[in-house]
Order: C-alpha cells, then structure tokens, then sequence
C-alpha cells in the first residue's frame, strides 16, 4: 500500500503545481462535494450509507493530501426524499456553496427534478443510488448527469434474463411500487421482454406501507405466471411474499437491489429463494480496497460483521462517486464545473465495486453510467442472510 | 392603527425591492422567490382560517390543483404564464366552492378532515391519472416563466411575484376592513348572531373558500414555472400542515402575519439542516414551542403588547356621529310595520312546542310576549326568525311571507333581534360589532371593497358615523374601542341592541332584555325602549319582568304550554283568571323544574 | 368465490385496525371534544416498542404488555401538555397542530432509531396462514377484528358498570353539568386519552407482526381511523366500529375490482360524500341547534 500512497502523492504533487497556475482564473468553485440525500423520512438508511461512503474516501483522500492542494470538503444536505428539497438542495450547493458536484440520494424523483437545475446551472451530478433510467439518460448534450449505480434499464435484462432462465411457463408477472423508481421501470421491464418476444402476463402496483397485498397477488396467480420480478423496498416485498403464501402460490421472485436490507429478517423463511440484484456485497471475498473500507466502517460505526452492514451498494457506490469525482477534478486541474465535467471522461480507475475502464464515455449517452451490467451481482436470501447466488443451494 | 398598516406595506415594498439587490447568489434570490410564492398562499387561506375561522389541512389539494392546471397548460397547450396562471386559478376557485358546499353541512374538526380528505384525494389523482399528470414522475421541462410569448429573466419574474404578493396582501388587507372582512368575522365569532343580522353565512364562507382557492391557484402556476418540476410529493398532507402553521406562526387575522409566517417556514428548513437527521424533530418542538409561548402568532402577540403599552382611546367622541334618530327615522308617511303569525306549530319529535299560536303586533307597538318558563317564547322568537323552521302555519311581515325563509333573508327583510344569552361578536370592538349590524346598509360590492373606491370609503364612513351615532343612543360611546367580550354584562345586553338596530329593523325583537340587568338598568331599558317605539320601529318584547312590561307594553300576549291563552292591553291581560292561574295556579316546583333547562 | 372470501378476510384484517383507531377517536372525542391527531403514532409506539423490549431480553408476552402500557402513558402525557391548555379556546386549530407536532417529533426519534427501516416482531400468529373456502389468511389477522369487537363491547361495559365509566358518560353528555355534580373532568379526559393510547397501542402491537413495525406504520391507519371515525359518526362507538371493518372490505374491494390505485380516492370520497348526508356520520347523535 505504501509506494502506491507515495505514488499518488507525487501525482498530487504534480497536478497541485499546474492547478495553482490554473487557479487564478478558473477557480470560483470551491474543493467540496454537496451531498443531497433522504437523511430522513422513510429512506433515511440510505443518507447515511451514503454519507458513511463518501466520509470514507474523502478522509483517504485528504489524507492522501486532498485534491489540487486542498482538503476535499462533503457539505451534507436532507432532501427528505422530496424532489423541491432536491432541487433547493443542488442551487444551494452549487450557488451558496460554489462545490464542484453534487452527489445525489435515494429517491428517483429527486434525480429527475434535479436534472432541470442542474443543467441550468451547469454543475456536475454523480448519482450514487437512484436507478432510474431517464435521470441519466435525459437527452441532454452536454450531459451533467453521471451515475455510479444500477440503471434501471440495465437492471430490467439482467432480471428479465434470469427470469426466462427459471420460467417454465415463460409467463412473468412483475410487481412494482407506485414511485418514480417503480414506474420508471416498467417501460424497461417492458421493453426488456419485449427484446425476447415475450409480454409480461401480470403488472401490479402498490404504494409505500400498503399492508396487504393479496388482490394484486390473487390477480398475478391468476395470470399464470411462474416468476415474480419485484421492484420494491424490503417492507413492502414482504407484504407480497405474505400475500403470496396466503393465496398458495409459490413463484420465482427476482428482485431488484431494493430488498437487499432486511428483507430476510422482516419474512423469515418465506425469503429463503428470493433472488436479487446487487451492485456491491461486502460479505464475499473482499480485495484490498473492500477490507480498507470495511475496516474504516468499522472505524466509524462500530459494525464488526459485513452482514449487518445494510444498504452495502450505497456505500460503496458512494465511496467510488467520490474517488472518479476526485480524479476528474485532479485531471481537470481546477475546480471548475465545466472542466470536471470534461474530466469525467477521461477518468479511468479501479473501483471497489468494478473496474472503471473508462468509467463514462462521452460518444455513447447510455454510457453516462460507470457501472456496467456485467458487474451486477446475483445473491439470494437464504436462512436470513443474502448470500451470492452462485454456489448457493438454489443454484440447480 | 392605520399609520401602522401604511408603514408597513412600505416597509414590504422596500423590503421586496431591496432584496434582489442585496441577493448574494442565484440560489438566495430564488429561495427568496419560493418565500413570495409561499406568501400568497398564507395569505390568501388566512382570509379563510383568520377572518372566516375555517380550519383548512388540504391546502396543498388547492395549490397541487393550481400547479397541475398551470403545467399541464403549459407544456401541452403552449399556453404562456399569464394564462395558465388564470385558468389554474379559476379551476382552483372551482374546488373552492366545492370545498365550501360542506360548510353548510359540517364545521369544526368534521370541516378539517373533509379538507384533508380532499388534499389526500387531489394527491392521490395526481399519481393515478398517469397520462395526464405524469403519475409519480411528475411533469419535467415546464417551460421558463413567459408572458405574452417573451421570456421572463429571473429578476422580472422576480418583479412578478413581489408585485402579485404586494397586491395580494394588499387586497386581502382592504378585504378585512370592508364590509365582506367585517361579515366574516362576524360569522367566524357568532354564526348566529351574524345571521340575525341579516349575513349569508353560507356566502361569506364561501367567499372566504375562494379567496384561499384562488390565491393557491395562482401560487401554484407560479410554483411550477418556478421549479420547471412538479410530481405529487410536493403536495401532501404535511405541506398542508406547514400552509396553516404560516398563517397560525404570523398571526390569524393580521395583514402582515402571513407573509411572515411564510418567510419564517420557507427559511427554517435551510437553518434546521444543520440538525442532520433530528431537523424534523426540531420542527415538530418548534412548532409546539409557538403554540405555547406566542398562540396569537407573532403579529398577533405584537399588536396585544402593543395595545397594552398605547392603548387606543376607548371613547368616541359622540358629535362624530350621525343621531340615532336620522338613522332610524322612517318616512312617516310610510306604513309601520306589522307582523301576523298564523296558527303556528313547532313540534321537536314528540314534543309541541307551540301549537297553533297566532299573534299580530300592530304597526308602532310594543308588543309583550310573557309566559312561564317552557311556554314555547323561545321557540315563537326562534320560528319567527327564522332559526327553527315551523311544522304548520305562516308567519309575514307588512305581507310579505316568512315561512320558510333562512333567518338571514328574514332578517334583511326588517326583522332584526336579540338574544337571551347574549350573542355578541366577543372579539370585534364595540363599535365593529354595530358596524356588522349596519351592513345591510352598505351597496358597494367585492371589486369596490377590494379597490377601496372612493365610493366604498364614503359608505363606510357613513357606516362608521352611524354606528357612532347608535352608540350614542344607547350611551355606549365611551367603550366604543373596547373589545365586545370585555363589557360587563348589562353594556353586553345594550349593545345587542344598538346592533340589533344598526340593521334598520321594521320591527325589533327583543328576547329577555331584562334579565339579569339591575333595577336601574331596567329603568335606562324602559326608557330606551320607548324611544325606540317613539321612531316608528316596532317592538316585540319577550319578558319575565312584569313592572317593565306594564310600563311599556301597548300589547301583552301570554303564552302557556305553546298555547296563546290572552292578548289584550296590560290591564286586561293582569286580571285575566287563566293568566293569574297559569302563572301562580301552578306549582312552585315546576316552574322550578323548568327553570333548570335553559 | 374464494377471491371474495379473501377480500372479506384481508379487509376485515385491515379494517379491523382502522376500527380500534376510530374506537380510540371516539373515546378522546366524546370526554374533550378534542383529539390527538397524531393517535396514529400509538400504532407505531406499540409496534416499535414490543420490537425493542423484545430485543432487549424480556419475554414476547411482557414485551408486548409493556408496549401497550407505554402507549397509554404517551396517551396521558399529551393529553396533558398538548390537548389540555387549549381545551377552552375558540376554534380547534390549536389542539390539533400542538398533537401534530407531538406527532412530529415522536416520529422523527422512531425514524432516527428504525433509520426508516421495518423491523419484524415475531409472533405465533403468523406462523402459517389457514384456509377458509378457499382463501389464506393468518391467524393473527383473524384476531384483529375480534379484538376491535372485544374492545367496543369492553368499553360498553365499562361504561355502564364502572365509576370511571360512568363519569365518562357524563362527561360526554354535558361536560359542565358532570362538573357541578363533583366529577373531576380533568381526570376523565386524561383516563379517556390513557384508554385510547393503550387501544392505539393495542393495534400496533397486533398488526406489527403482519405489517412490520416501523416509523410509519401508524401515519395512514391514523388519518384513515379518524376518516372512519367521521364516517361512523364519532360519537358512537359501535358507529366507528362498523364503520372501520366495513372501511376496510371496502378498501379489498375497490383494491381487487378497481385498482390498487384507486383505494385511497374512493375511499376519501366516500367519505366526505357520507358526510354531506349525514352530517354527524352514519350512527352519530345529532346535535340540536340552541340559540
């Protein structure tokens, strides 16, 4: 680990020196990063996953000596999972504030009420969790929105393909919350089957903290499908796996990474078998990168065993925003929204979810996302812990 | 007073001039600009919750219906801001008569929750109706503010919005102090009271649920071209919370409060990020904080601490006036009124009230209504103005049928009343409460009010003379700024009756006006009523005090167990055996039982 | 057929809730002419906090118990700081945004803790769902209803065979004449407020395992039990109970026939159209004008 330190302090170094030249000019911004995520309200886990992961790799990176010769700075904001929140949030940090990016939450409706903003003003986005697709892929050129997380799109083949490798019947049903992340997704669920000649036999939707979900359940039952595709949070997928053994059906359910919390504690066995995508498990075998950062949460929290670290995507999709973020601004060579933006694409890194080889690329616009499909994770919940899907007693 | 309204609109304007001014960044002056959108909602629903006394939680139903409308509008129709503002508020007021209909019906905590019930249904639609409202996305690329086609930069929308706020708090200030302000008001305090005096109670609150609609509508077209986003989570149920808390937080009822409350509340949430993840609860102890320390609000607290350092004069000065006499005085050419009630029967399930009563008061007299306690006396005033509607018979004034009408209608007719528990609008001044009684008096209409034409003002100076002048006539103009609630109780009883005659009545009814009153107020009552007859106006006394009825009465009609048994002069009327025997030939304990209900 | 036996069930499951909610409106209601308008957060208080002790070591029984102990307690301690002062003032904003606030706060520590996650509480009564005429439902969802039942008939006799209860009648009947005839009024409405905090509590701590405690669970059944409670007419208690089972088939219905989506509308239109008939809700007292 040493000479890599001592490496990149010479680079800094380096990158210091031809910043300050630079600075006079082009530096109105200043060396922080605006965090607008849900630190309340009903998602508040994930502000602080979030929060933990950028903590982490900016505490590395100052350590390291920061960035163009400065401390790198995270100014935190609640957004409160509201889209207005979101918006006041991302003026304040890139007018009030003068940071060089915002990092964005939880909630997909926030990323898409920021898209407007943040390209009035022009400052860099880098969402860390919010999955769905039009946020990043919003037709804008230049294009200030950058992702490193699910994209929705992608998330709906990886699901769809599993979901055609298990069916029988070759009938799909897919449930989905009645949010912008769930409805978002249904045009790519959609479109996913459709690119394999197939319709979905059942769509059911439900709102945050419904109790009961048999009707749309007995209607999906009804339908005759043998696999459920769930884009839910881990409460409500618990309702549907209750409602599904009340009404005696037992389909393949394939989640997306919504359910990855606690979803196991919450239905007991009733969640051994539910598959589900993921960007970012600590609990397999870490590299070197994944043991630091497990030892810094440990540092910061206290949590000793990986499989109590909840939200593990949203930490380490943060942890790695940070870092491409920090390269870019090194590259940039000024703290400047326009520049970092261009930077973006040129940063090239090894990641601690992926390798990012190049992380975006500027000539294809479904390549504002870092995290590419062939890095989606396939785990299963199995006796109370999600487990990888590979090698597991579910993988016939 | 009134040099402190005027201050303080220039302090507004200077205020809202010097702002973009002193703006660091874009982000404050936009955050600013949320603070006037705010303003205009809190200022619009404390029409509703400070002048009018309704309880509104679905506030944001209005403002998600103004933003939708404005959005939709604009980006399907390519309609520019001016008219989508003007369509969304029109479709806002829409739902705000709808909203007001139950008000007929249900008040109070029962209102509150329709109110909630409609935000909740407005939020939920717009999730539902996907195709039109975008569902949970919400609606993207609202076009930047335009009017007539050209593009409005951020410091003219800027300009926009503080000059909609400044004549929005404007025309809610003149609203308050017009004749429409004084009716809400007046119904807000006593319903009943403003009734008899002749107030579509009904109207006023819807006026008031229009007012608040309209003002959201706008505020919500303005939202929307503001964010260029909406989505359904903009509009929920504790968004409502935070529109009341504006108008609870500057105080109910003051012109300035509002916009206070907004600026306080769109602030907070910036100050209150620093808590991290305990800002809602610092919220949630704020807001209990207020209730506690400054329930009045803060202009509310202010105005009280200032009215007991400088407290305004009490008194009028009486040659202010126009004489009570002017006022009251008829053509005496024209015909005196008369009421005839014919065969009237009450009944309240089981129970006859009154059965088959008829009664004429001649045209100038005064006319004594007695009977024991439980007679039906009550339930004749309460029938004949309109209160209980009659399950027979007909009752009608110089000819005109009454039957069947609302007891505002009865009232504007020339039937005007007081009541045996006195029913005064407790938080008015004296002399607002009589000014409430003359309103029938006053022509101009809502855009006068408004405007504050000079029409409107010399009507309501005429108004205020008069009222002065009524004052006067029942000695009351020492206490003339002092608020209702805080007269002793027999200034209560002649105050009724200055408002009562405030209305112009054809025929005065007076329920119990002695009751309570000491000896030498029953005396001052003797004469007052006589000076009253003197005018022409006819007189219907409800009464127990047998000496002020023979000293007054041309005409005694007495009443036992719903039943007219006399009505003849009070000579007669005393020796009457079925009088003498239904008022003495009873037991002591009954009268006692039937005293025990009020 | 067995889809309409399911829809009875789960609505009556659901329902069931809204009713003991509504049943504790009515109580506050009917001794203060007021009520806490965050009563939803008992749900989640005795959800969460059966949650925590159970965590903590004490037995699922004891855990639960002290729970709905809490609940009350939480009942009392509102009534007095929040309810209380403003009883005697002119219009209801006052009560309802200090219980509002209450609400606030308590949910935002509930949030801090749970970080907005569900937490399960375990229960025999889930363990495996049951078949009738063809349709599922769970042992503890049948309880719920049952209990909503108890509890009305409880009250009932409460009311007619206890001092307390007694004096609440009389307090709901005329609230200064119960006062001259020497009850302690202050007393009853804290009673009726601790009564309607363990009824509250009671409720989370049934529905918690199916539904999951957490910081939330009590926001919708609140606002939809004082709904219901409206609609039955808040001042009778069999009203607002038939009214909450009935609310919840209904919500199954519209759910299954409808749409998911349409549940919320159509319910909140019905009732406020209930109430543009019957102005006191289906079963309340109505209220003769005095002037």
């Amino acid at each position: 680990m040493l000479p890599e330190t001592s490496l990149r302090g010479t680079l800094l170094a380096a990158t210091v020196a031809l910043g300050l030249s630079a600075t006079g000019a082009f530096a109105q911004q200043e060396p922080c990063i605006g965090n607008s995520v849900a630190v309340t309200g009903p998602a508040a886990f994930s502000g602080q996953a979030i929060k933990l992961g950028a903590e982490i790799a900016i505490d590395e990176i100052n350590a390291a000596g920061g960035v163009l010769g400065k401390k790198l700075k995270l100014i935190q904001y609640d957004d409160a999972g509201a889209p207005p929140r979101g918006v006041d949030n991302t003026r304040r940090i890139a007018l009030a504030d003068k940071c060089i990016a915002v990092l964005g939450g939880f909630h997909s409706t926030v990323a898409l009420a920021q898209v407007d903003p943040i390209h009035e003003i022009g400052i860099p986005y880098m969402g860390v969790w919010a999955a769905n697709t039009k946020a990043i892929e919003n037709g804008r050129d230049p294009n200030f929105m950058f992702r490193i997380s699910a994209k929705d799109k992608w998330v709906a083949r990886f699901l769809v393909d599993e979901a055609l490798k298990v069916s029988k019947s070759g009938k799909i049903a897919f449930f989905y919350e009645n949010t912008g992340w769930g409805n978002g997704a249904l045009p790519d669920i959609k479109a996913a089957l459709a690119a394999k000649g197939k319709e979905l036999a059942a769509a059911e939707t439900f709102n945050w903290n419904d109790q009961d979900m048999t009707p749309q359940v007995i209607r999906a039952r009804d339908s005759g499908a043998d696999v459920a595709i769930v884009w839910s949070l881990d409460r409500e997928a618990n309702q549907i796996l209750r409602s599904m053994d009340k009404s005696s059906w037992k389909p393949t359910i394939i989640g997306a990474w919504g359910i990855s919390g606690n979803l196991g504690e919450l239905a007991g066995p009733l969640a051994n078998g539910v598959r589900v995508m993921q960007t970012y498990s600590f609990q397999t075998e870490q590299s070197a990168t994944g043991k630091k950062v497990l030892a810094a949460i440990e540092a910061k929290t206290g949590i000793k065993d990986p499989k109590d670290i909840k939200a593990a995507s949203g930490i380490a999709d943060a942890y790695d925003a940070v870092y491409l973020l920090a390269d870019a601004i090194k590259i940039a060579g000024a703290y400047d929204w326009k520049k970092v933006q261009a930077a973006l694409y040129e940063v090239s890194r090894d990641g601690l979810v992926a390798p990012y080889k190049p992380a975006f690329d500027k000539k294809d616009p479904e390549r504002q996302d870092a995290l590419l499909p062939q890095y989606y994770l396939l785990t299963v919940w199995h006796d109370g812990k999600l487990i990888p899907f590979k090698g597991s007693p579910y993988d016939k | 007073m009134r040099h402190l309204t005027t201050i303080g609109f220039l302090a507004l304007a200077v205020i809202l001039v010097a702002v973009p001014l002193a703006s660091n960044n874009e982000y404050e002056l936009r955050l600013f600009m949320l603070f006037l959108i705010y303003g205009i909602i809190a200022v619009g629903l404390n029409v509703l919750v400070g002048l009018t006394g309704l309880v509104s939680l679905g506030q944001a139903g209005l403002f998600a219906l103004g933003s939708y409308t404005g959005a939709i509008l604009a980006t399907r129709l390519g309609f520019d801001m001016v008219s989508s503002a003007l369509v969304a508020a029109i479709v806002a007021g829409f739902f705000g008569v709808l909203l007001a209909y139950p008000t007929v019906r249900v008040r109070g905590v029962y209102l509150a929750v329709v109110t909630i019930a409609f935000g909740l249904i407005v939020e939920n639609v717009a999730i539902e109706w996907q195709s039109m409202t975008g569902g949970t996305t919400g609606i993207t690329s609202i076009p930047s503010p335009n009017v007539f086609g050209f593009r409005l930069s951020g410091y003219a929308y800027y300009g926009l919005l503080a000059v909609v706020l400044f004549l929005a708090a404007a025309a809610a200030h003149n609203l308050k102090i017009s004749r429409f302000g004084r009716a809400m008001l007046a119904v807000s305090q006593s319903e009943t009271a403003a009734r008899a005096l002749g107030v579509d109670a009904t109207g006023v609150r819807t006026l008031a649920f229009v007012a608040a609609a309209v003002t959201a509508g706008l505020a919500g077209t303005f939202y929307a071209f503001l964010n260029s986003y909406i989505s359904p989570d903009i509009f929920t149920f504790s968004d409502s919370v935070r529109f009341l808390l504006m108008v609870i937080l500057g105080g109910a009822a003051s012109t300035f409060g509002p916009i206070l409350g907004a600026y306080i509340l769109t602030y907070l949430p910036e100050y209150l990020q620093q808590f991290a993840v305990w800002q809602k609860f610092a919220y949630g102890a704020l807001l209990l904080i207020v209730m506690f320390v400054m329930p009045r609000g803060i202009m509310g607290s202010l105005a009280f601490g200032l009215k007991k350092l400088r407290p305004a004069p009490r008194a009028v000065s009486a040659t202010e006036g126009i004489l009570a006499e002017d006022t009251l005085r008829r053509d005496p050419n024209a015909l005196r009124s008369e009421l005839v009630a014919r065969d009237l029967t009450v009944r309240f399930g089981g129970l006859t009230a009154l059965n088959k009563a008829s009664l004429r008061v001649k045209p100038g007299e005064v006319h004594a209504l007695i009977g024991p306690n439980g007679a039906g006396k009550s339930t004749f005033v309460n029938t004949i103005s309109g209160f209980y509607r009659p399950t027979e018979g007909e009752f009608e004034i110089d000819g005109v049928q009454l039957a069947g009408r609302k007891s505002h209608e009865i009232a504007r007719l020339g039937l005007s009343r007081t009541f045996q528990n006195t029913e005064l609008f407790g938080e008015l001044t004296v002399l607002e409460n009589v000014m409430v009684g003359y309103q029938q008096g006053l022509g101009y209409g809502l855009a006068a009010a408004l405007l504050r034409t000079p029409a409107m003002r010399r009507q309501e100076e005429e108004c205020r003379r008069a009222a002065i002048g009524l004052l006067a006539f029942v000695d009351l103009q020492d206490y003339a700024n002092e608020e209702a609630r805080f007269l002793p109780f027999g200034l209560q009883r002649r105050l009724e009756i200055a408002r009562a005659l405030a209305a112009r009545p054809r025929l005065l009814l007076l329920d119990e006006p002695a009751a309570g009153l000491t000896t030498q107020e029953i005396d001052a009552l003797e004469e007052m009523i006589r000076r009253i007859a003197a005018l022409g106006v006819s007189v219907l006394l409800i009464e127990h005090h047998v000496e002020l009825i023979m000293a007054v009465a041309d005409t005694v009609t007495v009443l036992d167990y719903g039943q007219i048994i006399a009505s003849d002069t009070p000579a007669v009327v005393q020796d009457d055996p079925r009088v003498i025997e239904a008022y003495f030939g009873t037991s002591l304990e009954h009268a006692d039982a039937a005293e025990a209900t009020p | 057929m067995s889809t309409v036996v399911q829809y009875i069930l789960s609505g009556l499951a659901i329902g069931g809730i809204y009713a003991l909610v509504a049943l504790g409106f009515h109580i506050m209601w009917s001794s203060a002419k007021a009520v806490n308008f965050a009563h939803g957060d008992t749900l989640m208080i005795g959800g969460l906090l059966a949650v925590y002790f159970l965590a903590a070591g004490l037995p699922l029984a004891l855990a639960c118990l002290l729970a709905i102990l809490v609940g009350g307690l939480f009942g009392v301690v509102l009534e007095r700081i929040a309810v209380r002062p403003f009883l005697g003032q002119h219009g209801s904003v006052g009560w309802m945004l200090t219980t509002i606030a209450i609400g606030i706060m308590v949910e935002s520590v509930a949030t801090i803790q749970t970080q907005g996650y569900a937490l399960p509480l375990p229960s025999p009564g889930i363990a495996s769902s049951i078949q009738i005429l063809g349709a599922g439902v769970y042992p503890q969802e049948l309880a719920i209803p049952v209990v909503a039942l108890i509890a009305m008939f409880g009250l009932r006799l409460l009311q007619h065979h206890t001092l307390i209860g007694r004096a609440m009648r009389a307090v709901a009947h005329n609230g200064a004449a119960a006062s001259l005839m020497g009850i302690n009024v202050f007393r009853v409405v804290a009673f009726s407020f601790a009564l309607a905090g363990l009824l509250g509590a009671a409720a989370g701590v049934l529905v918690a395992p199916v539904v999951q405690a957490s910081s939330t669970m009590g926001v919708l059944p609140g606002l939809k039990g004082f709904a219901v409670a409206i609609i039955g007419g808040i001042t009778s208690a069999p009203g607002v109970v038939v009214a909450g089972l009935a609310y919840g088939v209904m919500e199954k219905f519209v759910e299954g026939y409808i749409s998911s989506a349409a549940r919320e509308i159509v319910g909140f239109s019905v009732m406020i159209l209930t109430l543009l008939v019957f102005p006191q809700g289906l079963f309340g007292k109505r209220e003769v004008m005095k002037v």
